[in-house]
């Protein structure tokens, strides 16, 4: 492999206020005016005459520049950029004749100019870093991180002289001063990429580009320890998130739901009201905080709650106990649901059209909010690129994560099929979502769409072809029909339903010549969002409650010590507390538990785990909105529950639903409970159907065709069913 | 009437409208108005002014630069009429950026201050030696030496040109002057330097008390 790699075609540009601002000239001056006519004429004439070389090279850090932290033989990369000697001389030439102004404009062009191939060089160092397996643990610029001489020895190392005619002064000053060198420490981990420059470490403090962050964040977790540093105005969440930490923020970071908690260890964090909310006073002593509502106005060191999801793999009846061994298949493909929650995906072996391994994790857009209407805002809000790039990276995790496991290279996986809801396709296109929002919810596309590995995921590391399954209409995506596909519908003689039990609450209706499909805004309760202790299916999730004599009795998901409630749980919960009278029709707690909820169990740590009346409120209006959306499609369907042959509970449970105890809520009809089948992630089930089957397409189009959505939010019915359907235990 | 010109010469150039300051100063000589009083008064005066809000952050660098380049326009309209009538600077200085450092954005800044303090400014540039710097302080018979160093690896080299200076015996007939980012005031004095200013307008007036106190 190269060991040099010159930066060809770079390009010099410059930014007029940051020019501006960094001789202080602001548009309250009242020279401002002159000065920005001046930049206006001279700026063009100052880039054409720079001449923007630059080189990146692998090497060691040799002997006589070592320092305490990185010793001789550290691998390092080179980096030197330069914009060439032209605009400092007209710079000095200005100054010669009098001209301070352009003088001055001059020189801070120029390393704006200099500064603005920093983002073209950073390109660079990912691509090479990424050739050559490697990740940046650190930058170094001397003379604050390196010795001066550390810039000799980079002149030296690039030939310098002989590629670029850069020469270097007695003081190790590269020639022409217009250049800038770094050196940057390596790392074996890849997914290291540590390459800004941190001002907090330079000593040059009269820098006109020096930029504080408003405070500097050491991260503990375990031994390890990291240093991120916040922008101004930014909340600590918002920080961690940027720097790569998973918080699962169900409220969207509006300090309600509790969950991107850390404990403050050293360093001022004033306790708000959300805090006091969130935590006991025990706990605010030892420090707890909600990062959402936590403005770091001084240097802080925190540590994370230990039930970080970021830690789980979310687990499933459908996760094979056992890996199978999957080599040995000419080709494979991999099927693939995105969940506004979670995504999940299994690998399928070509042959023998085997699944092989499945492999789920959480939507990392969560950050971002909960549901669909949170996300679109956010697109909206110009974040539309951010949402993409999150979902091509829990895709692609996913997928090196599948085949890494299954020990299958991926240049053999040759079809990708995904399902998802049309907001996460959109988000995944990188379609504008202005028009998802809002009346007449029209989207950009629906259709089935054909793409390259690289079209849709963004990555050239495999050559798969991709297919996003269509979708039925902005709120009744491809998902749904993934799902109507995977049981049939285009073939069922008798009417069946479907209803998945995820954030948006999807259902359709009905049988080979004729469906109907709504969805229902049932929230993320089902999944354990907006519940208090709700947490997803991981490793010590309460899944199964059992309650005698107020007493109750609890399993967890692997039978781990209890960290939350998942979805399950919740449901089991209430079903149970309903069933012992301690929540009434109305779905009021019993007195008793009223202020301090309903004891569940207690973590590791002590904390109670607790049911409370919010959760019960929660879980009211996520029943009641899937009750009411189904009984409104039989009424349009014209006919009754016990017409229903088959009812397919889908999403949402991931866990070992009990029908009865989902009856008993009041979710669905009594009618149903000898023919509810949970049949987990119907989504995903349609995407693998497709896959091995040879008309999928066309199949998939019929079921599109045959489809009527039904409006619920504007339809009478609904909103009778709704009312009646808060209620509990009054069949 | 002579007076409110130079006035109007001194608020134009706070200002920095070359133009005017241009025109006034012309219409100033035509009225046989003495061009040290011009200068003094008029463009000195004002750009002390400027100095002085500079150094209290009533005004920045965008406005100090235009008021020097206004003064630089009037100036070079001044300057014959100044030789004729045989006026001197208050001083003069040599200045430069120390051997082995490159930059030369900060020596600019005060090599422009100390012209519109009323020094005669001679620039050496950067990478300036030992040698060059005496050399040319000798030749001009310069009150000031001015050295400017940004890292931390050129700054021993001011040492090396106290030095030299005392060598030959020439210390005494200069006062030296240090700035730059890494320097302060306790390096100035462990190398034998006579001040070191944070600023150039600091810069500028300290040079200008210095060399007024040494003339008295």
């Amino acid at each position: 492999m190269e060991q040099f790699y010159e930066l060809h075609g770079l390009k010099v540009s410059s930014d007029k206020k940051k020019v501006l601002d960094a001789i202080d000239c602001y548009p309250d001056n009242p020279v401002y005016d002159e000065i920005a006519e001046e930049y206006d004429e001279i700026f063009e004439e100052m880039l054409s005459v720079a001449e923007p070389v630059g080189i990146l090279g692998f090497g060691k850090l040799p002997k006589e520049i070592e320092t305490e932290e990185y010793r001789e033989g550290t691998p390092v990369i080179y980096t030197v950029t330069s914009i060439g000697g032209g605009i400092s001389q007209r710079s000095t030439q200005a100054f010669g004749e009098g001209d301070y102004v352009k003088g001055m404009l001059c020189d801070a062009i120029a390393d704006d100019a200099l500064f603005s191939m920093e983002d073209q060089l950073v390109e660079q160092l990912k691509l090479r870093c990424a050739e050559h397996h490697t990740g940046i643990l650190r930058r170094l610029e001397a003379p604050h991180d390196l010795p001066m001489e550390a810039q000799r020895v980079a002149w030296k190392y690039l030939e310098l002289q002989r590629r670029f005619g850069i020469g270097i002064s007695e003081g190790y000053m590269l020639d022409p001063v217009k250049t800038s060198c770094q050196v940057f420490v390596l790392t074996d981990d890849e997914e290291k990429f540590r390459a800004e420059h941190d001002c907090r470490r330079c000593k040059n403090v009269n820098c006109r580009f020096r930029n504080i962050p408003e405070a500097e964040i050491t991260v503990k977790e375990g031994a390890e320890t990291r240093r991120i540093r916040m922008n101004p105005g930014e909340s600590l969440m918002e920080g961690l998130i940027r720097e790569g930490y998973y918080i699962s923020a169900i409220c969207g970071g509006k300090g309600r739901c509790g969950k991107c908690r850390v404990q403050v260890l050293g360093g001022g964090a004033p306790i708000t009201a959300e805090d006091r909310k969130a935590f006991s006073e025990n706990e605010l002593a030892e420090g707890w905080r909600l990062s959402c509502m936590l403005y770091p106005k001084e240097d802080l060191e925190i540590s994370f709650a230990l039930d970080d999801e970021s830690q789980f793999e979310i687990l499933s009846d459908e996760t094979p106990e056992e890996q199978t061994n999957g080599s040995g298949e000419s080709a494979y493909e991999i099927a693939v649901d995105i969940g506004t929650t979670t995504i999940a995906m299994e690998l399928i072996g070509k042959d023998s059209g085997k699944n092989l391994h499945t492999v789920t994790l959480i939507n990392s857009q969560r950050l971002y909010g909960a549901d669909v209407i949170s996300r679109i805002q956010a697109s909206n809000d110009g974040k539309k690129e951010e949402l993409q790039k999150h979902i091509r990276a829990d895709l692609l995790c996913g997928i090196r994560k599948l085949t890494d496991e299954a020990q299958v290279p991926l240049s053999k996986v040759k079809r990708i099929a995904i399902a998802g809801n049309t907001t996460m396709g959109h988000l995944l296109m990188g379609y504008p979502c202005d028009t998802l929002g809002v009346y007449p919810f029209t989207p950009v596309n629906i259709d089935l769409i054909h793409g390259t590995f690289e079209q849709i995921l963004g990555s050239d590391e495999c050559a798969a072809e991709v297919i996003l399954l269509p979708g039925i209409s902005t709120y009744v995506g491809g998902d749904i029909v993934s799902g109507l596909y995977a049981y049939g519908f285009d073939n069922e003689e008798e009417v069946c339903l479907l209803v998945d039990l995820g954030t948006n609450g999807e259902m359709a209706i009905g049988k080979k010549d004729k469906i109907l499909v709504a969805s229902t805004a049932a929230g993320p309760a089902f999944e354990g969002g907006n519940i208090t202790w709700g947490t997803g299916s991981i490793a010590g999730a309460i899944c199964s409650v059992e309650i005698h004599e107020e007493k109750p009795t609890i399993k967890t998901i692997r039978n781990q010590p209890p960290v939350g409630i998942c979805g399950t749980g919740a449901i089991e919960t209430l079903s149970e507390l309903v069933r012992e009278e301690l929540v009434d029709s109305m779905g009021l707690l019993d007195e008793k538990y009223f202020s301090e909820g309903f004891l569940l169990g207690q973590t590791q740590a002590g904390e109670k785990i607790v049911f409370t009346q919010q959760d019960i409120r929660e879980l009211q209006l996520a029943k009641a909105a899937v009750r009411a959306g189904v009984e409104t499609l039989l009424v349009r369907y014209g006919i009754t529950a016990d017409q229903v042959s088959k009812v397919y509970l889908a999403g949402g449970f991931r866990y070992k639903l009990d029908r009865a105890k989902a009856a008993r809520i009041g979710m669905v009809p009594e009618e149903f409970l000898d023919r509810i089948h949970a049949v987990g992630n119907s989504s995903l089930a349609g995407a693998v159907k497709f896959l091995g089957q040879e008309n999928g397409e066309e199949v998939l189009q019929k079921i599109v065709e045959k489809s009527t959505e039904i409006g619920l939010s504007t339809d009478k019915n609904f909103n009778e069913f709704y009312m009646d359907a808060m209620l509990f235990g009054e069949e | 009437m002579a007076e409110a010109i130079i006035e109007e010469i001194c608020d134009f150039l706070q200002k920095g409208r070359a133009k005017n300051v241009k025109k006034l100063v012309e219409e100033a000589l035509e009225q046989g108005i003495d061009p040290k009083v011009i200068l003094n008064d008029g463009l000195l005066n004002g750009m002390m002014i400027v100095g002085g809000k500079f150094k209290r952050n009533e005004v920045f660098v965008p406005e100090v630069l235009v008021a020097a380049r206004a003064m630089n326009v009037g100036l070079s309209i001044l300057e014959p009429r100044l030789v004729e009538v045989g006026n001197e600077p208050i001083g003069k200085a040599v200045i430069g950026t120390v051997k082995g450092d490159l930059h030369d954005i900060g020596k600019n800044l005060v090599a422009m201050m100390m012209k519109g303090a009323g020094f005669e400014v001679h620039d050496l540039g950067t990478d300036v030696d030992a040698e060059t710097f005496i050399a040319k302080a000798q030749e001009v018979g310069a009150d000031v030496i001015c050295m400017s160093a940004l890292l931390t690896t050129t700054m021993p080299n001011m040492q090396t040109v106290v030095d030299t200076l005392k060598e030959k015996g020439l210390r005494d007939q200069f006062i030296v002057m240090v700035g730059g980012a890494p320097v302060n005031e306790s390096f100035a004095e462990q190398i034998g330097a006579d001040y070191y200013t944070a600023d150039a307008a600091t810069a500028a007036e300290t040079a200008k008390t210095a060399v007024e106190a040494k003339v008295a």
